[in-house]
């Protein structure tokens, strides 16, 4: 009965519909594109040039007039000889490790602690963020100062509790200027964990432990039985993003040391950017950062095909 | 009894916290204490924790000085202008992901997301040699695209799911009625995730704030400098005055301060949200 009122006649409204609806699509698309033509211009390209810097020869001059000779992989081959930026790699490694480690523990316990209920948890909790609202840059530059060899808080601290009572030169000692950019790094970490880790336990519904507890189960029990494996999706995320945020790290690293004394701070990022800018080797710097973000991408990619695979089981 | 009730109320707890959260906040009460000192203070020994005698005449010369409240401005110019930026442009792409019919949705997502990984610093050498081509350095433009370019991707991603938890059908009810679709977004859609757009105004005017690396790259001359990289600079040139270093810290962190005081819980929100959804 249907097919017969379908007349010619009826059609032709259905037919200019159908392509008003085209045109609509075309509108549909207002919306989105000046943000991919930006992303594009000013994001997209320049990671684009940054591919093509490392396969070339670049000096300065050469930049300007864009006469440069194609060398193919002769940048990562020598920057994987070149002990600068091995040593950024190794030091990156041991950066990254440790911040996440201590950011992690303390955040955990800092977490544990604000969800419990007490008289100002909220607002003692919400102040921790203050130490993540203010530039890195200022974050940097007050550990500089607690480190300071001669009127640092630290060594002053360090001496009154008889630890260590000769001054020691934090960031101007070849030894000690990277384990100092690590605990600013973890003092600069622990805001954002804790946000993190504290949103997921708040998730675990507080009759498990209400049970646990009539169960007879004790304290350390019901962390390592109830809330460890249930904020362990949660906590790998953050872990994750932990790891990415402080492999890409510059800014602490560059107020406090610059990379110094005589290299012995130089991360990735940091070596990229005396590749660069103090250098002059743009190819250097390029390859570099290209292989970070290469290592970056695929540790993201991984942890996203892993979470997909335990949603899928 | 009494005691019952401290233990009981979590006023032993309340104690930890406290003493915690003391120990956490130790390098900014610092930092403002040296701001107070006089330059012979900073260096007694034992160090004194709070000055007896404040030194006002650091914070009048500094708040007095043309070159300082360049660098403010210069700053204030460059977050507004990111903020309004990276805002204009996430809004109706975050919206037109969330619901409406666009081609290469998964694409634009995706590239968005994997940029976040990649860092900063891989864009400021491009960045640095397009601009200098163009003669851009030291223009209040090339800081704002550059840290447009940074925020925009996170923009999206954190925009993208406020809209898609309205339903879309408000829209279309006010199409059908004769609405037109940019009225309908603006008047319907934009009003109710107006929490998700303070959040990521908040996030991105932090980021504008905070920026060193496009500061240091992107600028050369000291009247074009936003705050951070006249820090950088001002403690290079001021090595042992660290009351005066440390009093320009504090005056450029209280924007930000103040930001996270008003704006607290879309900062709290924000912060757990983009880690969920990412």
């Amino acid at each position: 009965m249907l097919a017969t009122e379908v007349t010619p006649a009826a059609r032709r409204p259905k037919r200019a519909r159908r392509t008003s609806v085209r045109l609509a699509d075309a509108g549909n698309y207002l919306f989105v594109l000046p943000a991919v033509f930006f992303l594009a211009a000013f994001l997209i390209y320049p990671i684009l040039y940054n591919i093509r810097l490392s396969f070339i020869d670049v000096k300065a001059n050469e930049l300007l007039s864009g006469s440069a000779a194609w060398v193919g992989l002769r940048n990562y081959q020598e920057i994987f000889q070149d002990p600068l930026a091995r040593l950024a790699a190794l030091n990156t490694f041991i950066f990254t490790i440790v911040s996440l480690i201590f950011q992690i523990v303390i955040s955990m316990a800092l977490a544990l602690l604000y969800n419990q209920e007490f008289p100002g948890s909220r607002f003692m909790r919400s102040m921790y963020i203050a130490g993540w609202a203010i530039p890195v840059l200022v974050s940097g530059t007050m550990f500089k100062w607690l480190f300071d060899g001669d009127s640092g808080l630290v060594n002053y601290a360090l001496k009154l509790i008889g630890i260590c009572p000769n001054p020691l030169f934090w960031t101007a000692d070849p030894n000690l200027a990277l384990i100092s950019t690590i605990i600013a790094n973890i003092w600069l970490g622990i805001p954002f964990n804790l946000a993190l880790i504290y949103a997921s336990l708040q998730t675990i519904p507080r009759e498990l432990y209400e049970a646990a507890s009539i169960d007879g189960a004790k304290a350390w029990s019901k962390f390592f039985f109830i809330t460890l494996p249930l904020i362990k999706p949660a906590l790998l995320s953050t872990l994750i993003l932990g790891m990415i945020y402080t492999i890409k790290q510059f800014e602490l690293i560059w107020t406090m040391t610059q990379g110094g004394p005589l290299n012995s701070s130089q991360v990735v990022s940091t070596a990229a950017y005396t590749y660069v800018f103090s250098q002059f080797e743009f190819g250097h710097g390029a390859a570099l950062l290209n292989l970070t973000a290469l290592f970056l991408f695929g540790a993201t990619l991984l942890y996203l095909r892993s979470i997909r695979r335990e949603g899928a089981t | 009894m009494k005691t019952f009730s401290f233990f009981r109320r979590g006023w032993h707890l309340t104690l930890l916290s406290a003493l915690l959260l003391f120990v956490f906040l130790i390098p900014l009460l610092w930092m403002v204490s040296t701001a107070l000192k006089s330059t012979s203070e900073i260096y007694s020994y034992p160090p004194k924790l709070i000055s007896l005698s404040p030194d006002w005449t650091i914070w009048s010369q500094i708040l007095t000085d043309p070159q300082i409240s360049r660098f403010f401005v210069n700053s204030l110019v460059v977050s507004f202008g990111t903020t309004f930026t990276t805002l204009c442009l996430s809004i109706p792409c975050a919206y037109g992901l969330a619901h409406l019919p666009v081609k290469g949705k998964t694409l634009i997502l995706g590239v968005s997301l994997s940029t976040l990984v990649f860092p900063a610093i891989m864009t400021a050498t491009p960045l640095y040699i397009v601009f200098g081509k163009l003669g851009m350095l030291n223009t209040y433009p090339a800081l704002i695209l550059a840290d447009t370019a940074i925020s925009l991707p996170f923009a999206i991603v954190m925009l993208r799911p406020s809209f898609r938890s309205v339903p879309k059908e408000l829209a279309e009810a006010a199409q059908i009625d004769g609405c037109g679709r940019w009225r309908a977004f603006w008047l319907i859609m934009l009003p109710l995730v107006v929490p998700g757009i303070l959040t990521v105004g908040v996030f991105t005017f932090l980021a504008g704030w905070g920026d060193l690396l496009m500061s240091l790259t992107l600028t050369t001359d000291d009247a074009m400098m936003p705050v951070t990289a006249g820090l950088f600079k001002y403690i290079g040139n001021n090595v042992s005055q660290w009351n005066r270093v440390m009093a320009l810290a504090t005056l450029q962190s209280i924007p930000p301060l103040l930001l996270f005081m008003v704006a607290q819980r879309y900062v709290v929100s924000g912060l757990t949200e983009a880690a969920v959804k990412q």
